[in-house]
């Protein structure tokens, strides 16, 4: 009996670890949102602040990718919708001698590699544009076409899961009804089965746009010089945070809870409902109630509620007294430097060596030589690409990054930002 | 051919045999096989300006593929050292990220299946999925807030007393690995619950009334059964780690390159289009490689992996 409550209580801690391992980083990363330190962080806490959110909101070059992976996700959906559906739909007459290949054809695109797929489409239109001598400002060379087409290539073989799993619960003797009854065959593909296949239309649209908006490795191979939320977020991850980007995993991790929130009660709602139908099918209840329209459903205005009292909540919070406390944190770490300070002239007069400790000139320094790499490209071939990346890409030092942050003057700090050298090299890093 | 055709005209009608002939096609040629044989032809040629292309010098060669092998000539040493090692490096990693994976993800998938009732069980459902949505760079992003030198992580090990100063976790790859390990949690839980679930309770009574241990019941009973789903959430995994772009390039190390990011450099900084390619094909082969061996060795049909 004892190894059972044992095995009870391991696997008790077990769940909570994974759930743990699941939510952790997701919490820690919203909380930084909110915390007034310039660098994303948690410990020390300084100010209680919302101020992020409004750098987000002025980050130009992100509202322009944010525009961008909207377009992309409704251009995705009308391409990768029907062309689901008509996949879906053919495999269901192809021969059955056809039906294995065709079958891995369409769907090899979700096993092939994102990065593949984006070589493969960007090389395939370059070369289309070659061939009609198109120039560079033709569609052929429009990142956002070119993105369309790359993403709806593997988008379209999900739809075609959602929708063959519809299509097997569907019953061919009503389309043969219909036509026996005089339906021409475009009246029983509308009246039939588009009708039968709603739902499934909605869910490959809903799947078909957050698999777009989300896609990075084939995104960034073809959206060439134009940019979307994704490619914005990956250059500015890579050179250089802040809480901003925090700010706007707030927004995109509640806008999942709220979406998640929504489609339980939806779920609930439908559950009500084919219960009462069983009921009145048995005769124990005269006639279905009616279902009040979902805004007015109790739950989601409970919901709704919450959420506007939490939004509002937050936000006064973050406002009220924010200058004052971050006037305080400000004051509090100027001391400390100028003890920090004293204390390294008492010692270097102790001392009279040249400073061991790091100097907080050297990420500049070190990014340097990446700027002159560029110019030089015929030189590049004599080092591996790989001999570069680590100059740039790489997290400075911990003891650097430690004497940057230590430094409580606000205002130097954007200078030994590594982001800052972005402005010269991400100009040339795009293709035409 | 031409019965079946006559057939598809006769039982879809003139627009609708027009929609899905039109729509089928363009998908499965113009966007995915014709782009294949493209990359595939230009991984052969040499690196040209445009105005070469045609031109004399735009012939056939094997030098890309060499490359990967031996390096450029100048070079000194015999092998391309360097690529070759990033290869079965990334490779290596892809491994042991799935089977870290499948550690943790088979037992919350047979706890969810087999355990979990009612409200609770939906509940840790959708709580799965909720992560997923997060973007990738942004999942990447928190990992790399976790374990910087400032990150929590150093400063609980720090309050606890086990380190005395920050140990970098993105220099010595923990974070990347432990990263790509979180993003695709969910492809390795779903096809194993999905196949776990269908499994009878019966015959984990039975096993256990015969007196089996539980780690024996899992051994002969549950993961038999549970065989096409592990199979299908391993070469998900397996595949999408070894081709990750993002998590390595967010939470890489300095000194660490993963192999997409090799092919990245060719295309963006390296500007050699044909090189890149010929890297692309050759992480394309070594995928088909892998989910036909899986296939092979483990009796699945691919309608059973990607699901």
């Amino acid at each position: 009996m004892r190894s059972e409550t044992f095995l009870k209580i391991s696997v008790g801690a077990f769940v909570a670890a994974f759930f743990a391992y699941l939510f952790g980083p997701l919490i820690i990363m919203s909380l930084t949102a909110f915390n007034s330190s310039q660098f994303p962080r948690v410990t020390p806490w300084e100010c209680f602040s919302v101020e992020w959110f409004d750098v987000l909101i002025n980050d130009a070059k992100l509202m322009n990718g944010l525009r961008n992976s909207l377009v992309i996700g409704f251009g995705v959906i009308l391409i990768a919708v029907p062309m689901g559906m008509a996949g879906a739909l053919m495999l269901t007459q192809v021969g059955h001698r056809v039906r294995p290949w065709y079958y891995t054809i369409v769907i090899s695109p979700i096993l092939v590699p994102g990065v593949v797929l984006g070589i493969s489409t960007l090389i395939f239109w370059d070369r289309m544009g070659r061939m009609f001598n198109a120039g560079y400002d033709s569609i052929f060379y429009d990142g956002i076409f070119l993105t369309i087409l790359g993403q709806a290539t593997f988008i379209s073989a999900y739809a075609m899961l959602v929708f063959i799993a519809r299509l097997q619960r569907f019953d061919p003797a009503q389309e043969e009804a219909a036509l026996d009854l005089g339906a021409t065959h475009v009246q029983t593909f509308r009246k039939i089965l588009l009708p039968f296949m709603k739902p499934a239309i909605g869910s490959a649209a809903v799947l078909a746009f957050l698999a777009s908006f989300e896609n990075y490795n084939t995104t960034v191979f073809t959206i060439l010089s134009s940019e979307t939320l994704t490619t914005v977020l990956a250059s500015k991850v890579r050179y250089g945070i802040n809480p901003s980007i925090s700010a706007l995993a707030v927004i995109i991790v509640s806008l999942t809870l709220v979406g998640a929130v929504v489609y339980e009660i939806l779920k609930r709602r439908e559950q009500r409902a084919e219960r009462e139908f069983e009921l009145v099918a048995r005769g124990k209840l005269e006639r279905r109630r009616k279902q009040v329209p979902l805004f007015l459903d109790p739950s989601m205005i409970v919901a709704l509620l919450v959420f506007i009292a939490g939004t509002g909540t937050v936000y006064f919070a973050g406002t009220i007294g924010l200058e004052e406390c971050k006037a305080a944190v400000l004051s509090e770490k100027r001391a400390k430097t100028e003890r920090a300070i004293k204390e390294r002239q008492a010692k270097e007069m102790f001392r009279q060596a040249a400073p061991t400790t790091p100097d907080p000139y050297a990420p500049a320094a070190g990014a340097a030589p990446k700027v002159e790499a560029k110019g030089t490209e015929g030189y590049k071939s004599i080092f591996d690409p790989g001999n570069l990346q680590g100059q740039v890409e790489g997290e400075l030092p911990p003891e650097q990054q430690k004497e940057i942050e230590a430094k409580g003057t606000e205002g130097y700090k954007s200078i030994f930002d590594p982001g800052n050298l972005k402005g010269q090299v991400g100009t040339e890093e795009k293709k035409p | 051919m031409t019965t079946w055709l006559a057939n598809f005209y006769q039982r879809n009608g003139t627009a609708l045999s027009i929609f899905l002939l039109l729509s089928v096609l363009f998908w499965v040629f113009i966007l995915i096989i014709l782009p294949q044989l493209f990359m595939m032809d230009f991984s052969f040629r040499h690196n040209l300006t445009p105005a070469e292309i045609g031109g004399a010098k735009d012939v056939y060669t094997l030098e890309n593929y060499k490359y990967m092998l031996y390096g450029s000539a100048q070079a000194a040493g015999d092998y391309n050292t360097v690529d070759l090692t990033v290869f079965a490096r990334t490779l290596i990693a892809a491994i042991f990220v799935t089977l870290f994976d499948l550690a943790i993800c088979y037992p919350i998938a047979f706890y969810l299946a087999h355990s979990a009732y009612g409200g609770a069980a939906r509940l840790m459902v959708l709580s799965l999925i909720v992560p997923f949505w997060v973007n990738e760079i942004l999942r990447a992003f928190a990992f790399r807030i976790m374990f910087g030198a400032s990150g929590v992580i150093n400063d609980f090990l720090i309050w606890v007393g086990i380190l005395d100063q920050p140990y970098d976790f993105i220099r010595n790859d923990i974070a990347l690995y432990a990263g790509l390990g979180y993003a695709f949690i969910l492809l390795m839980i779903f096809p194993i619950y999905n196949t776990v679930e269908s499994l009878d309770r019966n015959q984990i009574e039975a096993a256990r009334d015969l007196g089996s241990p539980w780690w024996r019941i899992h051994w002969r009973v549950v993961i038999p059964y549970a065989k096409p789903g592990i199979t299908s959430g391993c070469t998900m995994v397996f595949m999408l780690t070894a081709g990750a772009l993002a998590a390595p390039q967010i939470l890489g190390g300095p000194s660490s390159l993963w192999f997409t990011q090799i092919i990245y450099q060719w295309f963006n900084t390296g500007n050699n289009w044909p090189q890149g390619s010929a890297y692309a094909i050759i992480l394309l082969a070594t995928c088909i490689a892998f989910v036909l061996i899986m296939m092979k060795v483990f009796k699945v049909k691919l309608g059973e992996i990607a699901r």
